[in-house]
């Protein structure tokens, strides 16, 4: 049997590697995920004041500290019990639109577009945002760059900063934002509609318009039925910010709609001793194994998870882009993992109609964002959609408000089990007769790559990549092949 | 809102780099906190502690003349606390392809080197403590790297000074 190991290696992310067994025929037999964790978090927060949490938590992930800055805010809303004003809860989605623009943004040009401008298999030196400029002109490179750090700056004007936002705190935000920020904002946000339209066209001309593309992404190679997680409002819209966890079933059917405080009663965690990192699964189907399917309890929380459970977008762009995706591939929910990366660019939209929609509220400039609160705190738990998946805080504290306990599930552990599955599946469709070249490798990364992956919460990475080692080993366990990315 | 343009009285920033929560690799930002301690407030510069990597980092960067960018770097046992210096180009041959999750740092710095290059900074120093890389939550440096912290430090109050 040979054996072939993908270690996406960074320098906190050291274990994490993918390892693909290959028979004695050179086919795929099966293929592992591993995740190393960082240790010891639970500890750390311990004996904290628990208003620190939105500030530490946030330098968990370098990626998306927004996302833990917020989702810690509600969970500090909850241990006080309190209720923030509705400006408050309007500057909150505000920033958080922005950062869901900022991010997907980045992912679908920087991270993912690669694969598809310049072609999955591609020389793997032109594979990238270099590749893209050199073939698109500097003119869109000069947008994409243009439009992240606009996101970005609103950011700052909510949060303080352009990167770790200290904002929140419990019973709402820090300050109020003046009508010269509101305009510079709604100005910004008109601009990110047209920008998310403009990727939406580069999306149907370069990928849609493709038939090789488009075989690929609806093949059963990168099609895993699973269940899927998602907030909705209590219109059954998509929410990045609040409401109520939504999962339905491989069919489409809901299968739980519930309060992010109840989740424990929803999710359960199952280790297994080859991995850092759990995982999690619905409770009341159970665990069966790095299975999909109705009768097993794996479910996946992503951008196309967040389409598949809500009934529609709230914004009117997003929800016609979003009728269009489902109507284009013919059925609800959908299966395939690549599809992942259309139902992200709706969300761009979405983000973007919604970051625009709340500049022209008139309450956004209201200056009442802070209810102070008076009640003892003990326990509370928050959630929201992070861009790759639902996340949740959950703390326990004393009478004092000094954290006794911290459990956080992020989005990526919600589709550990998930990955597992696209990795072995794509490999298995990819890999014959013991070919692996790099075209193939990046192939089989496309599966992983599509969900976004943040899976130590790594904070910083210098350089701050991550290498590929695929090793090749004989029956007899030698090396005979090795690939690195450098 | 509005973004740092060259041009303005800050030309030279100094950039601490790291995660003051898990121990060693927060060195970068440890050794800015005690720069600014030891370095009177002066126009013309800026300290930044940054948790991030790739398009964030770079951006930090953009609109300055001069950057003083200051990490940690996993080493083998005999290069712990030990300080190095590299250039960008050092790391040219870590440009990336498509990736996971992140842009790394080579990789954004080119990027914004053809896309804004008047705002890229003509002079980026890049020193790095070598640290044993670690997976635990913890505050607080340990011996060998606290000493490589302090020496940094010097070394890059003198460079200041001299310029």
């Amino acid at each position: 049997m040979k054996t072939v190991t993908i270690n996406p290696v960074t320098r906190l992310e050291g274990h994490g590697k993918i390892s693909i067994f290959l028979n004695d025929e050179g086919n795929v037999e099966n293929a592992y995920f591993q995740v190393p964790e960082l240790r010891g978090f639970e500890k750390f927060c311990e004996g904290r004041p628990v208003e620190e949490m939105p500030d530490i938590t946030s330098r968990i992930c370098g990626v998306c500290p927004e996302a833990h800055h917020i989702a810690s805010t509600k969970a500090l809303d909850a241990v006080f019990h309190v209720d923030p004003p509705r400006a408050a809860r309007k500057l909150r989605e505000l920033l958080y639109s922005a950062f869901f623009v900022a991010d997907h943004i980045t992912h679908f040009y920087v991270l993912a577009g690669p694969d598809f401008v310049m072609g999955p298999t591609a020389p793997k030196a032109e594979r990238n945002i270099l590749g893209i400029i050199g073939k698109v002109g500097l003119e869109v490179g000069g947008s994409v760059i243009k439009h992240r750090s606009d996101a970005l700056d609103v950011i700052a004007a909510i949060g303080g900063k352009r990167v770790h936002p200290s904002c929140g705190l419990p019973g709402g935000v820090s300050k109020p934002i003046t009508e010269e920020d509101r305009v510079k904002i709604e100005k910004t946000a008109e601009s990110e509609v047209e920008f998310a339209k403009l990727t939406m066209k580069l999306f149907d001309d370069i990928v849609l318009g493709n038939k090789e593309y488009v075989n690929l992404i609806t093949s059963d190679t990168f099609a895993t039925e699973t269940y899927y997680m998602g907030t909705v409002d209590d219109q059954n819209l998509v929410n990045f910010c609040d409401g109520k966890i939504r999962v339905v079933d491989p069919d489409g059917k809901e299968f739980a709609k519930y309060q992010a405080a109840d989740y424990q009663q929803h999710i359960a965690e199952h280790v297994e001793p080859w991995t850092y990192l759990k995982y999690p699964y619905l409770k009341k189907i159970g665990w069966k194994g790095l299975i999909g399917g109705k009768d097993s309890g794996v479910y996946r929380a992503t951008p196309l998870a967040r389409l598949n459970v809500a009934d529609g977008m709230a914004t009117p762009i997003a929800e016609s882009e979003r009728k269009r995706m489902f109507e284009t591939l013919g059925h609800k929910p959908v299966h395939s993992t690549l599809a992942t990366h259309w139902a992200r660019l709706v969300e761009l939209v979405y983000a973007a109609e919604r970051m625009l929609d709340l500049s022209r509220d008139p309450e956004i400039t209201n200056t009442n964002v802070r209810t102070l609160p008076t009640f003892t705190p003990d326990e509370g738990i928050g959630a929201v959609e992070a861009p790759r998946g639902t996340l949740i805080h959950h703390y326990k504290t004393d009478e004092r408000g000094i954290v006794k306990g911290v459990n956080l599930i992020v989005a990526t552990t919600n589709n550990h089990a998930a990955i597992s599955m696209s990795i072995k599946q794509a490999a298995q469709g990819l890999i014959k007769k013991g070919d692996v070249s790099d075209g193939i490798l990046n192939m089989v990364e496309m599966a992983f790559r599509a969900y976004d992956p943040c899976y130590a919460c790594a904070t910083h990475t210098f350089p701050g990549q991550m290498p590929i080692d695929l090793k090749i080993y004989s029956k007899n366990g030698g090396l005979v092949q090795r690939l690195k990315r450098p | 809102m509005e973004k740092r343009r060259k041009g303005t009285i800050t030309t030279t920033l100094l950039l601490g780099l790291g995660n003051p929560i898990i121990g060693d690799d927060g060195v970068g930002i440890h050794v800015v906190r005690m720069l600014k301690e030891k370095i009177q407030a002066r126009k013309g510069l800026e300290f930044k502690e940054l948790s991030v990597g790739g398009l964030r980092l770079v951006e930090e960067m953009l609109g300055y003349q001069k950057v003083f960018l200051i990490d940690s770097i996993e080493s083998s046992p005999s290069e712990i606390g030990k300080v190095r210096e590299y250039s960008v180009e050092d790391f040219k041959q870590t440009e990336q392809p498509s990736a996971p999750h992140v842009t790394n740092f080579a990789t954004a710095f080119e990027l914004y080197k053809r896309i804004e290059p008047e705002e890229i900074p003509e002079i980026v120093r890049i020193f790095t403590i070598g640290i044993d890389p670690e997976y635990t939550f913890r505050e607080g440096l340990s011996p060998p790297v606290e000493k490589a912290a302090v020496e940094l430090v010097d070394l890059i109050a003198k460079e200041i000074a001299r310029n």
